[in-house]
């Protein structure tokens, strides 16, 4: 029996060790610093200064900008994503040919890297580019300089491109919802007399639920992080900063402030924990939302 | 019949729109990676002019970026095989064994997987820094080499194998290390397939943390390369997106063969949760 405990506890090595060192201990130290002044210049060491940071950082201007445009853009780009993922499942869902196809094709740029979209999407997006020369024929004049290089459509050209992006990934999510319906489900109601509409709504629907739920909690998790697109596109220029971007601009580009940017981080931190919190909450309501 | 009819090919014409403005991007980014360096890349100069390879070869000769495609494969091959050995072994321990410390590691797992990876970049920063691993192998790797979500996909996989197995080969006297990799891994291999695909995806694309965390050209993946391209006046788009294109024919290869295993694995987490 001791044997077997000293082979545990060998076996569980490398995920305490990488636990400790590059989850926990970042954490706290980031808790930590968040009520310091630690930064790189500061050579004599850090000072605690308590809950200052977060006092400052509610009163920068482009920290405040920064929670906007993340929320502008988590609430702009999730529930299309999830709608429209929704609708191309179904699109895709019963058998025809070339079904193969159409499902790898739309979800191809989800593999894709988003260094690589955000570079081919700068060029669509600029003056003469394809999205810019489509959108004149359409009759929307774009920006003179392009649509990120305006304050009034960068952030949404941003969300479009994520949301053409991720939907893909959706849609295969929904599309395995879908097949765990039990087809006798369908059966029953058709025998019933049901209308496809209605078999929609009182059978397909609900019973997504848990999964579209799921969508929504991963999709906002991961968009309330936005960054490499703002990097590569805009470098958080024309009113597009994120949070995460605030924080790396902060803390490891022009300023060096390890405490503030901290501060900063653990603001999202709480905001994202919220967040899951709020829809954990929803997941296990008996009711259906809907 | 002829409403019928007139679905399905209002069906198809829906589909095949959406297949191109959901594909069009991709397929530029090729055309363009194909044509003479510095030629204008307008609405219609993509139909017409000639096919060229010289952006690639020019990457490879002048632009380094074979450094960076063998820095990407380097650091996805080492962080796949270590997740693959790793989550399963820690997953073992959590499936198998019943003990207070599991309960603990369970829960150690669950908080990780609520942390915004994100929130980490000053912190992790400092500390590669202070340890004396920022600008090195070590700093791409050591953070990557065992994740929640695999631990997470293993463990139940496990949870649904019974321990008979196990338990004969125990009687039998063989070794406790023996019975875990000759015996139990090969049972796993669906989801270590599965884990291995997740992890390579999202290596391969990993942008932030290699690029905050190293700072030598040696040392950059393809998507910090790209990067780091994209900054520089003297390139134009044909080779921007010639390197575009070496970042992502690995992941076109690996889709095209591994279709099936790919599309369940990467829904896999997805499903079960």
């Amino acid at each position: 029996m001791k044997r077997s405990r000293l082979i545990a506890a060998l076996l569980l090595l490398p995920w305490i060790v990488t636990f400790l060192a590059f989850w926990l201990f970042p954490l706290l130290f980031s808790l930590i610093a968040g009520f310091t002044d630690y930064s790189l210049i500061s050579r004599t060491g850090a000072e605690w200064i308590g809950l200052d940071n977060y006092r400052q950082l509610f009163s920068d201007n482009d920290f405040l900008e920064s929670i906007k445009n993340t929320f502008i853009f988590v609430f702009g780009t999730v529930p299309v994503t999830t709608v429209l993922a929704l609708l191309m499942a179904l699109f895709v869902n019963k058998r025809f040919p070339g079904r193969g196809l159409f499902r790898s094709g739309f979800f191809l740029p989800s593999i894709t890297s988003m260094v690589v979209i955000a570079l081919i999407f700068t060029n669509l997006y600029q003056r003469g580019g394809y999205i810019a020369t489509l959108a004149a024929m359409a009759g929307f004049t774009p920006p003179e300089y392009g649509f990120l290089y305006s304050s009034s459509t960068a952030l949404y050209s941003i969300m479009a491109m994520d949301i053409w992006m991720s939907v893909g990934y959706y849609m295969l999510i929904f599309l395995a919802g879908l097949e765990s319906i039990p087809s006798e489900l369908y059966e029953v109601a058709r025998i019933q007399g049901a209308s496809s509409t209605r078999q929609f709504f009182s059978i397909t629907l609900p019973l997504l639920r848990p999964v579209a739920l799921f969508i929504i909690v991963i999709n906002s998790i991961k968009s309330f992080q936005i960054f490499v697109e703002i990097f590569v596109m805009t470098k958080g220029k024309f009113d597009t900063a994120s949070m995460v971007y605030f924080i790396y601009d902060t803390g490891v580009t022009t300023a060096f402030r390890f405490g503030y940017a901290s501060a900063a981080a653990f603001v999202l931190f709480f905001i994202v924990a919220t967040f899951s919190a709020f829809q954990f909450f929803l997941f296990r309501r008996r009711k259906p939302l809907w | 019949m002829v409403t019928n009819k007139l679905r399905v090919i209002l069906r198809y014409i829906v589909l095949f729109c959406l297949l191109i403005i959901m594909t069009f991007p991709l397929l530029w980014m090729f055309r363009v990676a194909l044509m003479h360096s510095g030629a204008p890349v307008g609405f219609c100069d993509i139909f017409t002019g000639v096919i060229t390879f010289a952006n690639f070869v020019d990457l490879f000769r002048n632009a380094n970026i074979g450094r960076y495609l063998f820095n990407s494969i380097l650091v996805v091959v080492i962080v796949t095989a270590a997740n693959a050995v790793f989550c399963f072994m820690v997953a073992y321990v959590l499936a198998r064994y019943r003990m207070l410390a599991g309960k603990l590691l369970f829960i150690s797992v669950i908080v990780v997987l609520m942390i915004p990876a994100h929130i980490l970049i000053v912190p992790l920063y400092v500390l590669t820094i202070k340890v004396g691993i920022y600008d090195t192998y070590w700093a791409l790797l050591l953070p990557w080499l065992v994740n929640p979500i695999g631990i997470f996909l293993v463990k139940q996989y496990l949870e649904s194998i019974p321990p008979d197995m196990e338990e004969a080969a125990r009687i039998d006297g063989a070794g406790e290390l023996v019975i875990l990799f000759r015996i139990v891994m090969p049972l796993c291999k669906p989801a270590l397939a599965v884990l291995a695909i997740q992890v390579f995806f999202t290596n391969w694309n990993l942008f932030l943390f290699p690029f905050i965390l190293t700072s030598s050209e040696s040392l950059r993946t393809l998507p910090v390369a790209l990067a780091h391209y994209q900054g520089q006046q003297a390139i134009d788009w044909q080779h921007l997106m010639a390197g575009s294109a070496v970042a992502i024919i690995p992941v076109l290869i690996a889709f095209i063969f591994l279709q099936k295993q790919i599309v369940s694995g990467i829904t896999a987490g997805a499903i079960k949760q």
